[in-house]
């Protein structure tokens, strides 16, 4: 469904990187450090390694499919209504992701910045600036990506500096004093959170690149280097948070922003720091909404998904409003639904799909390659 | 369109007829000249000569064709061209010794010739005529460009004549592949524009698309090349201009030579280049004509301005509105001591101030020059001093008022700055409605809606997006030219080497040479 949208190599890389962040880099650190304790940023790392594998099943859905949707490659693989009836699991995991990020986005507005705004409000003007970036078009959004990822990385490395004094190393001590078993449910955890929607980029992966070569390459890169940001923060946040005031904390990297004080003077700049969320939340909020848009406008056979934005984005908005009726229900939904949910969508429906495009490609599909 | 029809009608072979017509048609206007004449031997060849008295250039016919020495001089000549068939012929080889001239068959063709200071000569018996360039006509000499002066470069700026902006491009690039095509728009004024391009350079499908948009055109009037800007470019509802404008030739010369088509218009010293980037908005001629290094600072300089023109009242409203824990507490108190006495929040305060200042702006453009003073006064006196003194405003914010506006300024392309200015009040909106948040929003918004614009075919955007990591030679930083090898990648894709001089490197052995 990508109409003809071409995008560059380099856009690929950077959206994969703004899509793995997204919330993660939000409410992560958070989630890690309740499991792991001490250890999260060895959990997250744990998490990057395990999201390698992900990627690297993702690539080779999309070397198997290198000219068709996600839609296209589910009925090639399980035929034509079984492959809708998929497509349809992708759309609902898009619309629930979707609406889940505007949720986060206006819970973290009002509870932390603007405790008297209605959260309404938030979620309204971010989800207007969604529909905005998926009518514009994938080539839009990847542009914008581009340009706006100097900012994001200036706003990163200034925020990582200024926190180096504040580090205390006792709070990351002992090393290992955590078993095995934490630390692999908080590694499951980011790959659940950073890694697994990631799948909806089949959306457009590889059919909308301009170069077929190194699509791979660039989908792995955007994703480890999201991840090392990630890694970074939640190191960030134990070392000068502690783990259990991390633990505690619903968003942790915003507590950590709080910390900057350079000299008395730069001090207390956690909202400029928070126009670095601001960045990769649209982006993840926008390719769940262009997932919606782009599966539903192939499921229903429309020729451009762009239509569908404004009446997608409605809905998204509307159901953001009750996705989650309040914050304990969503740190439950969280840990408890949420993974084994992404794990259905973004591990078993694709090892399926490989497992029967590889099934019906052998026969006479050697001669493709 | 009766009047048109007979506007085509071929002339006629007896001269009376045809000047009775011309009289007629445009209605006896007393500027129009008739002239009969005779002349050959025994005066058998009757004439007339028809101009437009004030376009036409007086002393030329006088010299060429009027003057009664030529006349006889040609009657001779004439006499001995023994074939009276061929007398139009003669005439147009010999009495019209003039740079350029044509043969016209009908009345549309005479009429345009005539109204562009063209001189026609209309002979009896014959049913064509003969248009001599004659064009000359007060015109504005070449002076300084008052909107782009430049401490180092050239000092001319473009007139209103379309030929003598053309003859000043030319002779800055005298290259052979240096085209030039002509064009009349506009039904009733016919406009003449003209495209110029390097051939070899450009890419011919921009200049296509650029004959193609032109030809769409039909209005009845071209007045200034703000009309063919707006029929022609690519987002009809868009705060960016997609097309620059520039009163520089030299300007024009170096747009032309990375490959973009120059649209001048007759009648304007402002002409329009296409494709454009949003980044030919921050660039100025001068830039290439200084040292590298400087030029490069006040680049930088200039996107902060254009940072602090557009967030700067925004990030005032957000800070002090929302997110007062920013500033530094002692910072912080002395705002809120200089916010006591007013009444308004800053928001209110921000749009009274800004509104203030773009009537300001746009009374010091619009009223009688010798007024000038008196609006300066009223404004830095009364709105600046006494707004604060009165307890309306607070100093700060009149501070920050000041810093946009002359931020503003310092954006070198108008029409960008004039939407910088117009966006400058949503995000001042949003940021009073949602703080930081509000603001990044908002750039996103924009962002995203400067993505999705396209000059011509070209992404707007480039070289950021898409990113091309040659073109950035030439973006924000401005390399030394020895390292500017290459033309702009996106506006062409064909003749892109520019050059191929070598950095400038010392003399081998300064002492040997000195020593011979």
């Amino acid at each position: 469904m990508a109409g003809g949208e071409k995008i560059s190599i380099r856009q690929f890389t950077v959206l994969a990187m703004f899509y793995t962040i997204g919330t993660t880099i939000l409410v992560i650190p958070s989630t890690l450090a309740s499991d792991a304790k001490q250890n999260a940023w060895i959990a997250s790392i744990a998490g990057l390694l395990a999201s390698m594998a992900i990627v690297a099943l993702y690539i080779a859905i999309g070397r198997l499919y290198p000219n068709t949707t996600l839609a296209g490659m589910l009925e090639a693989a399980f035929g034509k209504w079984l492959g809708k009836l998929a497509t349809l699991a992708f759309i609902f995991f898009s619309f629930v992701g979707g609406s889940a990020v505007l949720y986060y986005m206006g819970n973290f507005m009002t509870t932390q910045i603007m405790p008297e705004t209605p959260i309404g409000a938030f979620i309204v003007l971010f989800g207007g600036l969604v529909v905005i970036g998926v009518r514009l078009g994938l080539e839009v959004l990847a542009r914008t990506a581009e340009i706006l990822f100097p900012w994001f990385l200036m706003l990163f490395i200034v925020s990582a500096l200024f926190l180096l004094p504040e580090i205390d190393l006792a709070n990351v001590k002992p090393i290992v004093g955590i078993g095995l078993k934490p630390i692999a449910k908080a590694s499951l955890a980011y790959t659940g959170t950073a890694t697994l929607p990631l799948v909806l980029f089949l959306m457009f992966f590889p059919a909308a690149l301009n170069r077929k070569q190194g699509a791979g390459k660039a989908l792995l890169v955007g994703n480890v280097i999201g991840g090392l940001f990630i890694v970074i923060v939640t190191y960030l946040s134990i070392s000068v948070l502690g783990a259990d005031f991390s633990s505690r904390n619903l968003y942790p990297s915003y507590a950590l922003a709080k910390k900057i004080n350079i000299g008395n003077f730069i001090q207390r700049v956690e909202i400029l720091m928070a126009g670095m969320w601001f960045l990769s939340i649209f982006f993840k909020a926008a390719f769940y909404a262009y997932g919606f848009a782009a599966g539903l406008a192939r499921l229903c056979g429309c020729k451009d998904y762009r239509p569908l934005a404004l009446p997608c984005g409605m809905i998204l908005i509307a159901y953001s409003l009750v996705v989650y009726p309040n914050v304990v229900y969503m740190m439950d939904f969280d840990s408890t639904v949420y993974i084994p949910y992404a794990i259905s969508t973004g591990l078993l429906l694709p090892l399926l799909l490989l497992a029967a495009g590889l099934i019906r490609k052998k026969p006479g599909g050697r001669t493709n390659e | 369109m009766k009047n048109n029809d007979t506007k085509a009608e071929p002339i006629k072979e007896e001269l009376k007829e045809n000047i009775q017509k011309i009289k007629q048609d445009l209605g006896g206007s007393d500027d129009i000249i008739i002239r009969e004449i005779t002349f050959g031997k025994d005066d058998s060849a009757h004439a007339a000569i028809i101009y437009t008295d004030g376009l036409a250039d007086k002393k030329l016919i006088t010299d060429f064709i009027l003057d009664s020495q030529t006349q006889k001089s040609y009657a001779e000549e004439l006499d001995r061209e023994a074939d009276r068939d061929n007398l139009l012929e003669a005439l147009k080889a010999l009495a019209l010794n003039l740079g350029d001239n044509k043969e016209i068959a009908d009345f549309r063709s005479l009429y345009n010739a005539i109204l562009s200071g063209e001189t026609v000569l209309l002979l009896e018996g014959y049913s064509v005529g003969i248009a001599a360039s004659t064009r000359g006509w007060k015109d504005r000499s070449v002076s300084e460009p008052v909107a782009q002066s430049v401490v180092r470069g050239p000092q001319e700026g473009f007139t209103e004549t379309l030929r003598t902006n053309t003859s000043m491009i030319r002779r800055k690039i005298k290259d052979p592949n240096l085209w030039l095509e002509t064009m009349q728009i506009g039904k009733v004024t016919k406009t003449d524009v003209a495209i110029m391009y390097i051939k070899g350079i450009v890419s011919d499908k921009v200049v296509e698309e650029v004959r193609a948009r032109l030809d769409r055109i039909d209005i009845d009037g071209v007045l200034e090349s703000g009309y063919i800007e707006e029929l022609i470019q690519d987002e009809a509802f868009s705060p960016f201009p997609t097309i620059n404008n520039t009163e520089r030739p030299d300007n024009v010369a170096a747009e032309l030579l990375e490959g973009r088509v120059a649209i001048l218009v007759d009648g304007t010293p402002f002409v329009l280049i296409v494709p454009t980037l949003f980044i030919s908005f921050f660039q100025t001629a001068e830039d290439y004509y200084q040292r590298a290094d400087i030029s490069t600072l006040l680049r930088f300089i200039r996107f902060i301005s254009l940072f602090i023109a557009m967030v700067g009242p925004a990030l005032y409203i957000a800070i002090t509105t929302f997110h007062q824990e920013l500033l530094p507490t002692q910072l912080l108190i002395s705002l809120a001591a200089q916010r006591e006495g007013v009444p308004f929040p800053a928001f209110i305060e921000a749009l009274m101030m800004e509104v203030t200042f773009e009537v300001l702006r746009e009374a010091g453009i619009r009223m009688p020059r010798p007024i000038g003073q008196a609006v300066s006064i009223v404004g830095t006196l009364v709105i600046g001093q006494a707004a604060v003194e009165a307890g309306i405003v607070s100093a700060s914010m009149v501070i920050v008022v000041s810093i946009t506006a002359i931020s503003s300024f310092v954006i070198t392309g108008y029409s960008m700055a004039i939407s910088v200015r117009m966006i400058r009040f949503v995000i001042m909106g949003l940021a009073a409605a949602f703080g930081i948040f509000g603001i990044v929003v908002a750039l996103i918004a924009l962002v995203m809606h400067l993505c999705s614009l396209r000059s011509f075919g070209v992404p707007y955007m480039s070289p950021f997006a898409p990113f091309v990591p040659a073109d950035h030679k030439d973006t924000i930083f401005r390399l030394p030219h020895w390292a500017m090898s290459t033309r702009p990648r996106l506006i062409n894709q064909r003749n892109v080497n520019r050059e191929q001089t070598s950095k400038p490197t010392k003399p081998a052995d300064r002492n040997n040479q000195g020593r011979r």
